[in-house]
């Protein structure tokens, strides 16, 4: 291979791990990088452009330290706004804001960044504008980001689970058996799976509160997903279980579950857990299929999914794209570093 | 081989059953039929949805039902939908055929692609463009649908301005749909075709032939590709089931009236028979696909009669 593509291959390489890392900081430290509550809405300012983050004031004077302006809605009718230059607001890091729970367990005030001093009366700082409802964007896809990379790999893991024992049962039994379980498997995967998805999500009332939600999606995942997990390990397991360290195990009166348990699955764990990893793309997309399409995760709280909801709005994408699909961007990412993973694990592997 | 047949149809009636016995079990087990709207309507006593109940035979046992909906549908009758009010069979017909179409043409057009710069690095192996392959195949493949499809409306919306309606059903929005498909397409094709023809192309017989002087032309189009059909043949196949899925955000996103809009439709308005309607057609549809390609994989190269019948290991 010529030296550019394989250095462009670790370059890939260093990204994918550099973009899953920025999530994983997200995932834990969502409500400290995000500057307000995601449920928090300021009446006055619905559908606020992003605030202008500035260095020069007024009087051409250039400050070091950045500041904004208040955004005032000058002309509701059109959803104008307009800065009022009066007053200045000085930006900071590590600011007093709302108070919530860090890593869900000690309260805490301080946020990444924000308006210093900033009381409820002060000046918001919307880096990417707020939505109809006035709430902060930034702070949502924030919290958006926490809740669908929590749920979606839960969702995996179940699977995950089910698809090994399922794997392991099948693997270790008789031809009869094993014939109907693979059968069951290779049923699965040749089904369509978003509609099989959509058609037992379609069983259930489509409001349903956000944790109830998230909870119904990742077992209906775990149902529609164990079959590839499955098959990966029934390979492995019947492979393994011809070898000899088997033959020697039964020969010393071992029992069955106990030689199934301790001795063909630690060898065949590494590589269905990498598998696992892989999954993880085909879930989120079913939660962003199934939130863009109103019935995965609901507002008011936000996922990826149904936050791009808002770009199928051909008015409001019209007006920023770029915003609303910010999410998207965050989905093309997130898959694309596990792909550029998955392809460099395999080509090490061969 | 004739054999095969029967065991691919047996096979798929068998799945065709599984799966509307469990669908039909969950969408009625889990409460609210069509006629739950109705008992929160002040107007309409409850002796009226009483009587409409019995009058739709819901006020049956479960399986009395699914028996009753299961030899309707035996006969192509796969009921009447409550929110389109028309029959299930000839809208789901005429929406899978839709998807159909938009599903050939970017499995025509993915195809084509891949398959002319696969054929330029086998032409001229060791050159930059292996390399290059191999990233554009992990690209396409890591670009999810939703994304694509977002994206392209954007573009669409910005650049023709307030005229543009989404669902007019014009050649552009075809030609974007059927491009935003075939992305993953073009992908899995790309990836399966580039490492079947590299390793076709370090095989004896392709030494061979070399050897009896034939041209490298001659020796990719006649014997490399011939090894190679069988992946692509199953990739194909597989195809299916992702063009169904598939079609489920594209078509909302880009206004495609196909089987992926009328699914999200169905579970929207929580109209069960069409749900049902769209569960078993799309199976039994992308089953056949399935065993389509299963099939030409055992004409292409009759070893695979063989691995078939032999017990699966």
């Amino acid at each position: 291979m010529p030296r550019s593509i394989s250095k462009l291959s670790l370059i890939l390489r260093y990204s994918a791990w550099t973009v899953l890392t920025v999530l994983v900081i997200v995932v834990l430290l969502a409500d400290f990088i995000a500057p307000y509550d995601y449920t928090a809405q300021t009446r006055s300012l619905p559908s606020a452009p992003p605030t202008p983050i500035r260095f020069v004031d007024e009087d051409g004077k250039f400050h070091s330290r950045p500041f904004i302006y208040e955004q005032v809605l000058s002309d509701p009718l059109f959803g104008k706004f307009t800065e009022a230059r009066d007053t200045k607001y000085d930006l900071g890091l590590f600011v007093e804001g709302d108070r919530y729970k860090f890593l869900g367990l000690f309260p805490a005030q301080t946020r990444l960044f924000g308006v210093i001093s900033g009381g409820p009366a002060d000046a918001k700082v919307n880096i990417l504008g707020t939505d109809p409802l006035g709430r902060d964007r930034f702070s949502r896809l924030v919290e958006a980001i926490r809740f669908s990379l929590i749920v979606c790999p839960l969702g995996a893991l179940l699977a995950w689970l089910i698809g090994l024992a399922i794997g392991m049962i099948s693997g270790y039994s008789s031809r009869v058996p094993d014939t109907i379980i693979m059968g069951v498997a290779d049923s699965m995967l040749a089904l369509p799976a978003l509609v099989i998805i959509l058609a037992v999500r379609a069983a259930f009332p489509p409001e349903l509160p956000p944790l109830r939600a998230a909870s119904l999606l990742v077992i209906i995942f775990a149902f529609t997903g164990w079959a590839e997990i499955a098959r990966l390990t029934r390979g492995l397991v019947r492979a393994l279980r011809e070898r000899e360290f088997i033959l020697a195990a039964r020969s010393i009166g071992l029992s069955e579950t106990r030689i199934l348990l301790r001795h063909i699955l630690p060898n065949a764990l590494p590589s269905i857990a990498a598998q696992a990893a892989v999954m993880l793309p085909y879930f989120l997309l079913s939660e962003v299929a199934l939130s863009f399409l109103g019935v995965g995760l609901q507002e008011p709280q936000p996922s990826l999914g149904n936050m791009l909801s808002a770009a199928a709005d051909i008015n409001l994408l019209q007006r920023d794209p770029v915003v609303l699909l910010l999410p998207a961007i965050v989905i093309a990412l997130f898959v694309l570093s596990i792909g550029v993973i998955k392809q460099n694990l395999r080509s090490t592997e061969s | 081989m004739l054999n095969l047949v029967f065991r691919k149809i047996i096979q798929g009636v068998l799945v065709a059953f599984v799966v509307s016995a469990v669908t039909f079990s969950l969408l009625s087990a889990a409460g609210g039929d069509a006629l739950t709207n109705l008992r929160d309507n002040p107007q309409v006593s409850p002796e009226t949805v009483e009587r409409l109940r019995i009058v739709y035979g819901l006020d049956r046992p479960l399986t009395a039902r699914y028996f009753s909906w299961l030899s309707a549908s035996a006969k192509g009758d796969l009921g009447e939908s409550l929110y389109f009010k028309t029959p299930v069979a000839g809208l789901v017909f005429w929406r899978l055929l839709n998807t159909l179409v938009l599903g050939a043409a970017s499995i025509i057009g993915a195809f084509s692609l891949a398959a002319f710069l696969v054929f330029f690095s086998a032409r001229f192996p060791g050159s930059r463009l292996d390399g290059i392959l191999d990233i554009a195949a992990v690209a396409a493949a890591s670009l999810p649908r939703i994304v694509a499809a977002l994206f392209a409306l954007a573009i669409v919306v910005r650049s023709t301005g307030s005229a543009f309606e989404v669902g007019s059903g014009s050649w552009t929005m075809f030609f974007i749909s059927s491009l935003v498909m075939a992305i993953p397409l073009f992908a899995v094709l790309l990836a399966q075709m580039h490492s079947g023809i590299k390793g076709a192309m370090k095989e004896p017989f392709v030494q061979f032939a070399r050897a009896k002087g034939l041209s490298e032309n001659a020796i990719i189009f006649r014997h490399a590709s011939r090894a190679v059909l069988n992946p692509l043949l199953s990739v194909l196949g597989l195809s299916f089931g992702t063009i169904v899925s598939g079609s489920v955000i594209v078509e909302t996103v880009l206004g495609w009236p196909g089987i992926g809009s009328l699914t999200v439709a169905a579970v929207r308005g929580r109209d069960i028979s069409l749900v049902m309607g769209i569960v078993v057609v799309s199976s039994i549809f992308v089953w056949f696909g399935n065993g389509i390609a299963e099939l030409l994989q055992v004409l292409n190269d009759r070893r695979m009669l063989a691995v078939e019948s032999a017990w699966p290991n």
